[in-house]
């Protein structure tokens, strides 16, 4: 086998194995997040907020405090923002690739990977969002973890706005894997941040007695179903770019 | 209801709207996506049909 082919057998590709169980992925994660969402409102317990000025029995329970039923969006605003995190890992892995061995392929499958870190990123920032305006009675405030993923939802958006304004692609996606790895960067700085600044909005729950035993079995199921969700959706997503570029290859090949 | 219930109750039903919003949101945007991608998907396989329909065609007025 020549090194071209032997090179080109070893990139991702479309119709590979991922492609037979991405449909299996995407359909189990969408069965796993509905379980989730009806276990965060029918097997998790209800959070306590504000102490009130007496008892009551309910569910057999001795209740002295508001019931939050807004907590329940933490249930799917923690694992979308796992998951925007692990896209942007993939992403900056394959950048990486891409800066060392100025394969394109790498390129594209770092751009899809960025994709869908755009979109979890845009679903944490909504579920926060809401969140923070009824238990606040604000859009916004800036507190290190939001204002840390305000950065990284820029440094994201930045990479499109980026690609779009280069035409030479060489140059376009050299410059899109160095904002990749710049985001990879501000991945673990946006995690940590509440453990270095600790702040009462974003408390550090992935500890030791930071969940009770439903709310961390609800938020593993929605975990691993968003996963399964953010693969499905990645090979999809792959599968449709290379059928694309196959096409303007074939073009190409008509107008010689 | 008695007051301390009322009380206890009391963030329930305003908090509702956002909960409501925040899931259909997600929902929302994954469908979006799905949506585009299966758009996407479905515009490539037409066109790689049509031109792979020239493609022989040319080939086979080559080959006469």
């Amino acid at each position: 086998m020549s090194e071209t082919k032997r090179r080109a057998a070893k990139l991702p590709e479309a119709g590979q194995w991922p492609d037979r169980i991405a449909p299996w992925m995407l359909l189990a994660g969408a069965v796993l997040t509905t379980i989730g969402f009806l276990m965060a409102f029918f097997y998790a317990g209800p959070v306590n907020g504000a102490a009130v000025d007496g008892v009551e029995l309910i569910g057999g329970q001795m209740v002295s405090s508001k019931l939050l039923l807004s907590q329940k969006i933490f249930y799917f605003h923690m694992p979308v923002a796992i998951v925007s995190f692990a896209s942007l890992a993939f992403a900056g892995y394959y950048a990486i690739r891409f800066l060392m061995t100025k394969e394109q392929r790498f390129d594209t499958c770092s751009k899809i990977g960025m994709e869908i870190a755009l979109l979890f990123v845009v679903c944490t920032m909504v579920t926060g969002e809401m969140w923070t305006r009824f238990e606040w009675g604000v859009w916004w405030t800036w507190e290190p973890r939001l204002t840390t993923y305000l950065i990284l939802m820029l440094v994201v958006i930045a990479y499109f706005v980026l690609r779009s304004a280069i035409d030479e692609p060489e140059r376009r996606a050299t410059y899109a894997a160095v904002i990749s790895v710049i985001a990879l960067v501000d991945v673990p700085i946006c995690y940590m941040v509440t453990r270095l600044i600790p702040s009462s909005i974003h408390p550090v729950v992935l500890r030791e007695g930071g969940m009770s035993a439903d709310m961390g079995m609800t938020v593993a199921v929605v975990m691993a179903g968003m996963c399964m969700v953010g693969f499905g959706l990645y090979r999809l997503r792959f599968r449709q770019v290379r059928l694309a570029q196959r096409v303007e290859a074939m073009k190409e090949q008509l107008e010689d | 209801m008695n007051e301390v219930l009322a009380e206890i109750y009391s963030t329930i039903l305003p908090s509702a709207p956002y909960i409501i919003a925040a899931y259909a949101l997600i929902w929302l945007a994954l469908l979006v996506y799905v949506f585009i991608v299966m758009r996407g998907m479905k515009k490539s396989e037409a066109q790689m049909a049509v031109l792979e329909e020239a493609l022989a065609e040319r080939n086979a007025k080559t080959a006469r």
